[in-house]
């Protein structure tokens, strides 16, 4: 395998873990709510990924438990930001504490150990015949697929193309109008966050079950925050979050590779580029292109509750 | 009978109201961590009563508290001081390790008196914390990028920073201690027992704070912004350079913290150092209220509940534990917050 297919093959995978959970986002952002408890859902789906393969040996259950895990805590946050509007911030930065606490005090037991199954590449024929992209494309693990193709095209066109990705976006923007249009601003929303919710910790899952795979204290390591910067970077749409992520699986490959042919540069500092990377992923745009400002602008309404009383 | 009852929200809860619902939001966390324990087979009333007598039993366990409160203190007031403005400072975590990195270049590299080098340590601290909240105070106040995200995003940079120095170039080459640097000559002296003058530093600076903020024309002006930046900046108020202003002195009292635990505590710099106390310089800070007075009895309480925490790794429960414990309290208290902003009427039939 040349260096550039083994690059981008790395990039896949590595930055799968990314698109999934910042598709996730989107969704809860696009409907008005920044949920910042992406870090501890991943902590939580990634110790039940491990947890449930250790039990039976079947990768998809644990990719399919951590996302019911994950829609369970995406529920409770629902509830909390959603119904009873508290603050979007701090519970979000609740959620996050508590889903690290929990999940490294569950995986204690599960420490340092491999997965006892994980995902296997699935060679597509015809379509991993074509140089460089396919290799590295298609000849990965089914979630590969679902993360980068099934996920953002099915996604964007709910969104972009139908009658009720219009509404889901109105709720996003304009919550009172959505409200006196008849859309049920309370139901989309509850219903949205605790999708992404669960897709945020499918993604803790894909980290433990198909990227590392083992579980160890730590072990997302910002990835989460990570992922809600993308978003911003990714102006809430679908396919360019699945395709930011790709870009920092990028970064993460080059780091990897620097350290497989011994770069004079401390494996330490290498695995600062994701989190530099990011922050220059969101400053830079808004500082050399003012345009991009509207083109790319979060919804109208994000992080402000509803009260249909107060209108 | 039950329709004639109406929930009414009012702008801004009542202070009495908001205190109750935070008292109510840490005691539920308590009892349903108990009832955890319970379930795992612990006796939770045993347990409280081995954490009440080994904080409180005796001196060394108050000293033990003494300890974590300092740190606790001063990432609380540094959240706060940011609050003030309306901003979140989330990489107190990040701005701690970087207070406690400068200190440690200046103890390791510049020769002269301990008592000169302690001062410059001390200014090297606050300056390290102030650096790091540098680029997300500009981007925010130039570019609006949410300083939430790019705060925090320096958190993992500078703990893989301290980790590098400490296990690499600085690393003690004498000792048998690997993975720290050598032991810095230059200490903040103890006061009683191994508790040292970082706490009534600690205190000191928040005093100082709260009053810069309640008495002077800046503090008024800082607050108007934070509440209204429309108003501030129609009213004439340098809305921007004030907004630098605070969250810089707001990396600096994280700064702060990282270099008196350094120069007062550990003596040497290692991977972890922070021991998650940036993070739970935010719980200190909401529940605090934005008050920065109320800063010292929130850390009080945090402290308590961490050195509880740290206790209890006898009989099984770690600082994960802990940290979980923390997020649920956090969360009861936002539910709680709002709920707080309701008043349940009757209306007359």
């Amino acid at each position: 395998m040349d260096l550039l297919t083994g690059l981008l093959t790395t990039a896949f995978l590595a930055g799968g873990v990314l698109a999934l959970a910042a598709i996730g986002e989107v969704l809860a952002e696009r409907v008005g709510v920044v949920n910042l408890g992406v870090e501890g859902l991943m902590a939580m789906g990634a110790v039940t990924g491990i947890a449930t393969v250790a039990a039976t040996p079947v990768p998809i259950f644990g990719f399919l438990a951590a996302l019911v895990v994950g829609a369970v805590f995406g529920a409770i946050f629902a509830f909390a930001t959603v119904i009873v509007r508290a603050n979007q911030v701090l519970c979000g930065l609740a959620l996050t504490l508590m889903g690290a606490g929990l999940a490294s005090t569950i995986g204690r037991n599960y420490s340092g150990m491999p997965a006892r199954a994980s995902f296997e590449g699935v060679s597509i024929p015809l379509l991993n015949q074509i140089p460089i992209l396919g290799r590295a494309l298609f000849s990965q693990n089914i979630l590969v697929y679902l993360i980068y193709i099934i996920l953002p095209i099915g996604l964007s066109y709910l969104m972009f193309y139908t009658r009720h990705g219009l509404n889901l976006r109105a709720v996003g923007e304009n919550p009172a109008a959505a409200d006196a249009a008849g859309i049920r601003v309370t139901l989309i929303r509850f219903t949205y966050v605790t999708a992404g919710a669960a897709l945020a910790a499918g993604a803790g899952a894909y980290l433990t079950l198909a990227f590392v795979p083992s579980w160890s204290d730590g072990v997302v390591a910002g990835r989460g925050w990570i992922a809600v910067a993308l978003v911003i970077f990714a102006g809430y749409r679908p396919v360019a979050a699945a395709l930011s992520g790709l870009l920092f699986g990028l970064i993460t490959a080059l780091g990897f590779v620097g350290q497989a042919r011994g770069w004079p540069v401390a494996s330490a500092i290498l695995s600062m580029l994701p989190y530099l990377g990011t922050m220059a992923f969101i400053i830079v745009p808004v500082l050399a292109w003012q345009r991009m400002r509207r083109v790319l602008a979060a919804p109208a309404a994000l992080a402000v509750p509803y009260y249909r009383d107060m209108r | 009978m039950f329709g004639n009852w109406r929930f009414q929200r009012l702008p801004s809860a009542h202070p009495g109201v908001a205190f109750a619902a935070r008292a109510a939001a840490v005691i539920a966390a308590l009892v349903f961590t108990g009832i955890i324990l319970a379930i795992a087979g612990a006796n939770p009333i045993e347990l409280a009563a081995e954490v009440i007598d080994s904080s409180f039993g005796s001196s060394f366990g108050l000293e033990d508290l003494a300890l974590l409160f300092i740190p606790l203190i001063l990432t609380g007031l540094a959240v706060t001081v940011a609050q003030q403005i309306g901003t979140w400072n989330i990489g107190a975590e990040g701005q701690f390790y970087l207070g406690a990195f400068s200190a440690t270049a200046v103890g390791l590299f510049v020769p002269g008196p301990p008592a000169l080098i302690l001062v410059l340590m001390f200014f090297a601290g606050i300056v390290g914390g102030m650096l790091w909240i540098l680029i997300p105070t500009l981007a925010r106040a130039y570019a609006n990028v949410n300083e939430l995200i790019t705060t925090l995003l320096l958190n993992f940079v500078a703990a893989l920073l301290v980790y590098y120095v400490s296990t690499g170039p600085w690393r003690d080459r004498v000792g048998l201690a690997n993975s720290a640097t050598p032991r810095l000559s230059a200490e903040v002296p103890e006061f009683w027992g191994i508790v040292h003058w970082g706490l009534p530093v600690a205190v000191l600076v928040v005093i100082a704070t709260a009053a810069v903020f309640t008495f002077s024309r800046w503090g008024y002006e800082v607050r108007l912004s934070g509440s209204n930046p429309s108003a501030a900046k129609y009213a004439g108020i340098p809305v921007r350079r004030h907004l630098i202003t605070v969250m810089l002195l707001s990396g600096g009292v994280a700064g702060l913290a990282g270099m008196l635990e350094i120069a007062g505590t550990v003596h040497r710099l290692q991977g972890g150092i922070s021991n998650n106390f940036g993070y739970l310089g935010i719980m200190v800070a909401v529940l605090a209220r934005g008050s920065s007075i109320g800063v010292i009895f929130s850390a009080a309480l945090m402290a308590f509940i961490l050195n509880s925490g740290i206790i209890l790794q006898t009989q099984g429960l770690t600082t994960s534990a802990v940290l979980a414990m923390t997020g649920l309290i956090l969360f009861l208290t936002a539910i709680g917050d709002e709920l707080s902003h309701y008043r349940i009427t009757r209306e007359k039939t």
